[in-house]
């Protein structure tokens, strides 16, 4: 017996489906508003050169008295966690009590390429912790880690222990030498030197086209065969679009910092090892005694599951619990599941230990 | 395609064909030549050209619709070749004629020749960005150049010595010419190994379908094929990019490409200083400048911030244990000079938040 069996009518009927969503198309994608995400209500409450510190204002005060303060990654803009209002991180944990805030980098450009590791970490990272930790009249805040931002908590917090009570990381590389790390295994031979002199900074288009990569047939044709199914869909296709532009509108890398970034944890892999230095200062994972709480994904085909489980035993904290999320890199955030499990997991976790 | 015989399905395609353009018609759209026969040249194709023609230059999908038409093109391609060999076949057909099938669809007539029997290598082209395409189509002028006969000559050309007053620009175009050689021949080596990926998806997708011969596990639907097929070529990818050998081939292209933009650069460099204008360098210097300003400043700011909060501090302790003193059993107690004070409380200037804090975990 053969692998294929297609009825001829259920052939016709897939062409005839084909047909009929194209021609939906036709109208629904003229029918389409722009797109925009970052929905929840928020204040610029401090500024420092292109990066801004936002507070997000829920439909009631927050409960707890310990700040939360999301610091994301340079690559992308913050707002996945912050698409819309139905897949919103943020909205979920302020619904449950939470007073959140996010560092925005901002989108850097020309003036901002001799930006260093430094600046972000010791610089404008640990002026926003210290314009919370004011404000607040608190010693210590809590710092919730995602993706690169997560490795920059992970320093921030073994270079300041005393700034922070709770540290949460999401989906965040520790090892950057697993096997299954795609990312990392390209960069290994990049001359990154040679690579940062030559564009300055690293630009957006460069990034995603090398993350389109790593899975190019799923990510740039299978999805877009995908849509068709919901051509005739309005909302679906302003959903699919939303996360369209979240992808492709990203910031430029400012090139310094991407040099260090890549020489020193793709490469070296030093958070991990030891000898990783910002600035003046050392890092060592040993020295982050808060209570970790690491949440990763298990189809996470950015950062492997692996990269991050191996938080555990590398940080001096006698309380550290992870969490395994049943999605992806992005699911994370934006899927159902998510919404369900994550903002209450983080909740929780915090709670026990407010 | 195991019930009608290959004349009925031929009817009913046609009869399909037909209702579709019923459809596009309403809105001035005539069919293109040949549509509706499964042997023509590749008429789905040329409907989602038409489709695409909807929206016109201006529509604010037109990117999105590029991309839909685009991908959707290689989904009806298999989709045509898949109908092709039900036809002569009547559903029987073993995973390797099912694996050519799938080839066929994918080498849409066309394209080029080069990325027959690759879609990877066809995927990743459709993939480049707008920002990348002035410097592929630099490489590949270059390219037309430097293949062939005229390789040797130009490689021996770019080892000749230079002399006299032109020598060091000589030398640096020179450097420009090897480096983009060097280039095509990492970029070479690269495409080689996404056609040897594309060329394992293929093989990895026969064993899938192999897997599906037995009763029950069937593929019955178009999309369940192409969606076998992505996981197979998939797979075969992450073997191939995850190998050493990628890995080195990789590095090299990029530092290659690196090596002449970088040389791009100081040819246009030259050219701008000699016109006047403010180079890349120049500018360079300057942003450092800048961020080792902006650096200094924030410094200084933060350290008069800390400063003057240690002294605010500092007089606010003086004022309460002067009101202290003020409040206290013995009236005739001789208050402190302010300097002590100010000196006194230095440590608590170190750490004034810490100090008055009031404790909220």
């Amino acid at each position: 017996m053969g692998p294929i069996r297609i009825e001829p009518q259920k052939a016709l009927d897939e062409a005839l489906k084909l047909q009929q969503k194209l021609s939906a198309g036709t109208q629904t994608l003229r029918s389409l508003d722009p797109v925009t995400f970052g929905v929840t209500p928020k204040e610029a409450v401090y500024r420092d050169d292109k990066v801004t510190l936002y507070r997000f204002k829920g439909t009631k005060a927050p409960t707890a008295k310990t700040p939360l303060l999301i610091c994301y990654a340079l690559v992308n803009t913050p707002y996945m966690v912050d698409l819309q209002d139905d897949r919103s991180m943020v909205k979920n944990l302020l619904a449950l009590g939470q007073d959140v805030y996010l560092v925005d980098w901002g989108y850097p450009d020309g003036s901002d390429k001799y930006l260093t590791l430094d600046d972000y970490i010791n610089g404008y990272l640990r002026r926003c912790v210290d314009f919370l930790r004011k404000s607040h009249d608190v010693d210590a805040i809590n710092l919730l880690g995602i993706c690169q931002g997560g490795a920059f908590s992970l320093c921030f917090s073994a270079i300041y222990p005393e700034k922070v009570r709770n540290l949460v990381t999401m989906v965040t590389p520790v090892d950057f030498h697993t096997p299954d790390n795609m990312l990392s295994h390209w960069v290994r031979e990049l001359d990154v030197d040679l690579f940062v002199d030559t564009l300055g900074n690293v630009p957006a288009d460069l990034m995603n086209y090398c993350y389109l990569t790593l899975k190019p047939l799923r990510l740039n044709q299978q999805k877009y065969v995908g849509l068709v199914d919901i051509l005739d869909n309005k909302t679906e296709l302003e959903n699919f679009l939303r996360m369209e532009k979240w992808i492709f509108d990203s910031p430029d890398q400012a090139g310094e910092a991407f040099r260090q970034f890549i020489k020193d944890f793709y490469q070296g892999n030093k958070l991990l090892k030891g000898g990783l230095r910002i600035g003046d200062k050392a890092v060592d994972l040993k020295n982050v005694t808060a209570p970790v709480l690491n949440i990763f994904a298990e189809q996470d085909h950015l950062v492997p599951p692996a990269a991050s489980r191996a938080l555990q035993g590398a940080v001096g904290s006698g309380d550290y619990s992870q969490i395994a999320f049943k999605g992806g890199h992005i699911g994370i955030y934006v899927s159902g599941r998510a919404q369900r499990e994550v903002p209450p997991a983080i909740h929780d976790w915090l709670a026990k230990r407010s | 395609m195991a019930s009608n015989s290959a004349q009925d399905w031929m009817n009913q395609w046609q009869v399909l064909a037909q209702r579709y353009w019923d459809g596009w018609k309403s809105q001035g759209v005539m069919p293109p030549n040949g549509f509706g026969k499964p042997d023509a040249n590749a008429p789905w194709q040329a409907a989602l050209d038409q489709w695409t023609q909807l929206f016109g230059q201006s529509a604010q999908q037109s990117d999105l619709v590029d991309r839909v038409a685009a991908n959707a093109k290689s989904y009806v391609g298999l989709m045509q070749s898949l109908l092709n060999t039900a036809l002569g076949q009547e559903g029987g057909g073993s995973a390797m004629a099912w694996t050519e099938a799938l080839r066929n669809g994918f080498n849409v007539p066309g394209m080029d020749p080069a990325l027959w029997n690759n879609p990877l290598g066809a995927g990743f082209r459709d993939l480049a960005g707008q920002g990348a395409k002035g410097f592929e189509q630099l490489m590949a002028e270059f390219g037309r150049g430097a293949a062939g006969p005229f390789r040797q000559e130009l490689l021996a050309n770019l080892g000749m010595p230079a002399f006299g007053l032109a020598r060091e620009h000589q030398e640096r175009w020179q450097q420009l010419g090897a480096a983009l050689v060097d280039y095509q021949e990492q970029t070479n080596r690269y495409n080689a190994l996404i056609l040897k990926a594309s060329q394992q998806g293929f093989d990895r997708f026969q064993s899938k379908l192999a897997e599906r011969e037995e009763p029950g596990r069937q593929l019955d639907s178009v999309r369940a094929v192409y969606d076998l097929w992505i996981d197979a070529a998939e797979e075969a990818y992450a073997d191939i990019a995850l190998s050493e050998e990628f890995r080195k081939a990789y590095g090299a292209m990029v530092n290659a490409q690196m090596r002449v933009r970088s040389l791009i650069q100081t040819e246009v460099e030259q050219q701008t200083r000699q016109l006047g204008m403010p180079t890349r360098s120049e500018l360079k210097g300057v942003e450092k400048s800048v961020q080792e300003l902006r650096r200094h400043l924030k410094a200084q700011q933060e350290s008069a911030a800390a400063d003057l909060s240690g002294e605010i501090a500092a007089l606010r302790a003086e004022v309460a244990a002067l009101k202290r003193e003020l409040a206290g059993v013995k009236p005739a107690a001789k208050p402190e000079t302010a300097r002590p004070a100010v000196a006194k409380s230095t440590e608590a200037a170190a750490r004034p938040a810490a100090a008055s804090k009031k404790t909220k975990r």
